[in-house]
This record gives C-alpha cells, sequence and structure tokens, in this order.
C-alpha cells in the first residue's frame, strides 16, 4: 500500500493559518489605529528606529546627488579649459551650493507666505524623511508627531500648493496622504468660474470630478481647496491639464497636474488646527 | 498483488537508485547549497524597504518604483521554503507598513512569501524564466491583496481601475530586477565556488 502525501501536508498547512492569523491581526491593528490617527504600536516601535536612518539615507542620497551634479557640471568646465579646471570646479561646487541655498530660500519664503495667508492655522515646518516603500501608496513620512502638536487630518502644504493631510502621527513622525493617491478627497473649486468639484488622485496626477455640465472648463484653469471640515480653502491644488467631457454623463472631468512636484519635496508646512 | 510495507522496500530502492545514477567514469560536479541564515535575510530585508522608501523613490518607471521586497521574498521563498518565505514576508510587511501603507502591505507580503515557498518544492529556483514568473506572480499577488484590504478598510471603490497600468509597470521593474539578481548570483557564484576535479 503506497502513502499518498498531500500537496498541503500538516506542517506546510500549519505555518500557512499561522503566519495568516498573525498577519491580520498585525493588519487589523495597524487599521484600526490608522482609522483613529494614531500608529499602531508595532509602528511605533519600529518608526522609531527606522525613521532617523530613514532621515540620514534620504540626507545622504541628497548630499551625493548635488555632489554628483556639481562634479558634471565641473568636468564640462574642464573640457572647455584645461587651465581653469580647478578654478572652475571649485566656483562651479560654490555656485552650486548658492543656488541651493537660494532656492531653498525662495521655497521657505513662499511656505511663510501660504502659512501668512492661512490665518486660521498655525503652521510647523517639517522635513520630508522618506516615502511610502510600495507604490499602491502616495504616502510621505515628516519628521514632526504628535510631540509637535501634530495630529490627524492636519493639512499639509508646501510653498507651491497643497501637499496633503496626515493620516497618522507618532511621537516623532508622521504619515501624510498625497492629494494624488487615490484614496484622497479634496473639496475644491476652479477659481476662474468658482464651480465646484471633488479633487482624488490618480497616483500620478489628480482628477477634478462631479463639475457641473454647465460649467465652463478650460485648459489651465487653477483649481484651489475649497473650505470644509478638514481643509482650509484658497490652498492651490493645481491646474486643469485636460477636460473630459461628455454630452450623455451627468458630470464632466478634469484632469489636474498638482501644483507641488512630489518627487522634488524637501520641506512642508503642517498647519495646525487651533 | 504485494503488500510490502513502504519501510521494508527503502532499503532496496536507495541501493537501486545509487547504482542508476553514478556515471560510468565514477564522479560527478556538484556544488553544496546552503541556505542563508534568517538574521541575514531580515538584514537584507530592512535595507530593501529602507532603499524603497528613501533613494529608489526616485527611480520610477511611468509611476511605477521597484520593489526589493518583492523579489527578495520570492527568491528566500523558493530557496528556503515556505516557514522563511511566509515569516519573511510577514516581517517585511510590518516594516513596509510601519514606513508608511497604513497596514495595507503586510497580508500581501506574506502571502507572496508563503505562496513562493510552495513552489520551492517543485520548481528549481536558479531557473530564470521560473523566478521572474514567480516575482510577476507575487507582484500581482501582492497589489490586488493591497487593493482589496485599502478598498475594504477605507471604503473606496475602483482603485484598482485607476492604477492598474502602475501595477503592470512594476511587474515589469520587478522582473527586470529579478533576472538581473539571478545572474549577479550565479556569477558571485562561480566566482568563490571553485570546482573540484
Amino acid at each position: 500500500m503506497v502513502a499518498i502525501h498531500s500537496y498541503w501536508d500538516e506542517r506546510k498547512l500549519l505555518v500557512f493559518v499561522t503566519l495568516i492569523i498573525i498577519a491580520c491581526a498585525a493588519m487589523l491593528l495597524e487599521l484600526d489605529a490608522s482609522r483613529h490617527g494614531r500608529q499602531s504600536p508595532i509602528d511605533e516601535l519600529i518608526a522609531g528606529v527606522l525613521t532617523p536612518i530613514e532621515g540620514a539615507i534620504t540626507a545622504a542620497g541628497d548630499a551625493l546627488s548635488t555632489e554628483a551634479q556639481t562634479l558634471a557640471q565641473a568636468n564640462e568646465f574642464a573640457a572647455r579649459d584645461r587651465e581653469l579646471k580647478q578654478k572652475v570646479r571649485g566656483l562651479a561646487a560654490a555656485n552650486e551650493r548658492l543656488r541651493a541655498d537660494a532656492a531653498e530660500n525662495r521655497r521657505l519664503r513662499r511656505m511663510l507666505g501660504m502659512e501668512q495667508a492661512l490665518p486660521r492655522s498655525s503652521g510647523v515646518a517639517a522635513d520630508v524623511v522618506g516615502f511610502a516603500p510600495e507604490a499602491a501608496r502616495k504616502e510621505i513620512a515628516i519628521d514632526r508627531g504628535w510631540r509637535d502638536g501634530i495630529r490627524a487630518d492636519d493639512v499639509v502644504v508646501s510653498g507651491d500648493g497643497l501637499v496633503g493631510h496626515v493620516i497618522d502621527a507618532a511621537r516623532h513622525d508622521a504619515h501624510v496622504l498625497l492629494v494624488t493617491d487615490p484614496a484622497s478627497s479634496v473639496p475644491a473649486y476652479l477659481s476662474r468660474t468658482q464651480t465646484w468639484g471633488i479633487v482624488t488622485g490618480t497616483s500620478l496626477h489628480a482628477h477634478m470630478k462631479y463639475i457641473s455640465q454647465d460649467a465652463n472648463v478650460l485648459v489651465g484653469d487653477p483649481v484651489v481647496t475649497g473650505r470644509g471640515e478638514v481643509y482650509p480653502g484658497g490652498i492651490p491644488i493645481g491646474r486643469v491639464m485636460e477636460v473630459d467631457r461628455k454630452d450623455n454623463a451627468l458630470y464632466q472631468t478634469a484632469v489636474l497636474q498638482p501644483a507641488v512636484d512630489f518627487s522634488t519635496l524637501t520641506h512642508v508646512i503642517v498647519l495646525r488646527k487651533r | 498483488m504485494s503488500s510490502a510495507h513502504p519501510a521494508q522496500a527503502a532499503p532496496r530502492l536507495r541501493e537501486a537508485a545509487r547504482v542508476r545514477h553514478t556515471p560510468a567514469g565514477g564522479s560527478v560536479d556538484a556544488e553544496v547549497y546552503v541556505a542563508p541564515p534568517f538574521w541575514l535575510l531580515l538584514v537584507l530585508a530592512v535595507v530593501a524597504v529602507l532603499l524603497q522608501a528613501t533613494l529608489l523613490h526616485g527611480v520610477t518607471l511611468r509611476g511605477a518604483h521597484v520593489s526589493l521586497l518583492t523579489v527578495l521574498i520570492v527568491w528566500a521563498g523558493m530557496r528556503c521554503g515556505v516557514w522563511t518565505g511566509g515569516w519573511l514576508g510577514l516581517i517585511g510587511g510590518l516594516l513596509e507598513d510601519a514606513l508608511g501603507g497604513g497596514g495595507a502591505n503586510v497580508l500581501g507580503a506574506t502571502l507572496a512569501g508563503f505562496g513562493a515557498g510552495l513552489l520551492s518544492s517543485r520548481f528549481f529556483s536558479d531557473s530564470i524564466p521560473v523566478f521572474v514568473a514567480a516575482v510577476a506572480g507575487a507582484t500581482i499577488v501582492r497589489t490586488l491583496t493591497t487593493l482589496v484590504v485599502t478598498e475594504l478598510a477605507l471604503g473606496e471603490r475602483g482603485l484598482f481601475h485607476r492604477i492598474s497600468h502602475e501595477m503592470l509597470w512594476q511587474l515589469l521593474l520587478n522582473c527586470v530586477v529579478a533576472a538581473l539578481v539571478l545572474l549577479v548570483l550565479r556569477a558571485a557564484s562561480h566566482v568563490s565556488t571553485p570546482r573540484l576535479r
């Protein structure tokens, strides 16, 4: 008599059941914490260790990138004039640093202007320390948490416009759901025609849905936040890139180019609710 | 009809197999494979997640990012079995959720690791087509699980329709990285393992 070995033998089944129970428990714990605008104990523990490393890697990467750009520029100058190679390299490096400082200065001034234009909130400056590891979510991690007064649903802006809102805050860090995430919904209106709609993300861009069929929407129209429970009014979200209007549809939809370049985002301001 | 007990037949079968598989020349080339220790895989998982959350975020193909963790857990699962693949997926998913993901990654990563572990008893893990296909499958499983969890948890409908194209680009990126990783590992193994004659 030959013993029949099942593909799902007992040991594999035991491992599978154990893993699924633990994974589901961890997932439910995290989802519950996320709904309440905080991080689960597991997240707090892991993020407490990894976030400083993440910040250090990001800073090192930025520094390396700047240096690489500087070196590339220096090489161009060197090819043109060998005698002035060293001098040009030094000047280019210094110039690059100054340019970066000037750009940062301009960004910070714009952010300050944005913060002052929103008198109902008090802002906390924060650095972006990382991004969501998986592409399915559009999130950033910032280096400020509830110790700095940050809570879930606080709005996050940069000098260019709306970044998103805080979805959970730990002691020293917080996660921000970007306006380009498909799960994000922002009440908004076209500032030229004062037509309302809802802006949701599409990963790369954003869509403004539920625009009245009667509204005259043009490419290039600016879109700003409408005042609601979470968002203050008047923060730039982006501009209309494309209009999708069908005669038999109830509403028209606009594709937006976000005002913020999320790939180069380094500093943000969190608008705390008073 | 024979009713011999399997335990009695086993020594005869082993002897028959030994005689049949020994070549006429008397010696064969063989490589001894030692599974990587679990702590090393954990360190690699932490490094993979940190890289994804920082430096690799700027590397995109039509909005999609490469998932080093998916490649790692599939490789570990196919090499070491369901236990290692499943636990590495679970811990890797937790790490990803801690750095951003809101709890949607842990289940998908665990399923992907366990599934890759199941393949270890059926397929040769050093085969590039098999490994690449497993990574592609794991990417799909992870994305679908993440989307289902996100839709159920947040009540948001139609997410898959909106980001399905991004999943396909990520699948392509992951498969390219998987093939490269296996080629590099093969080259490294040939360099470090002298052939016995």
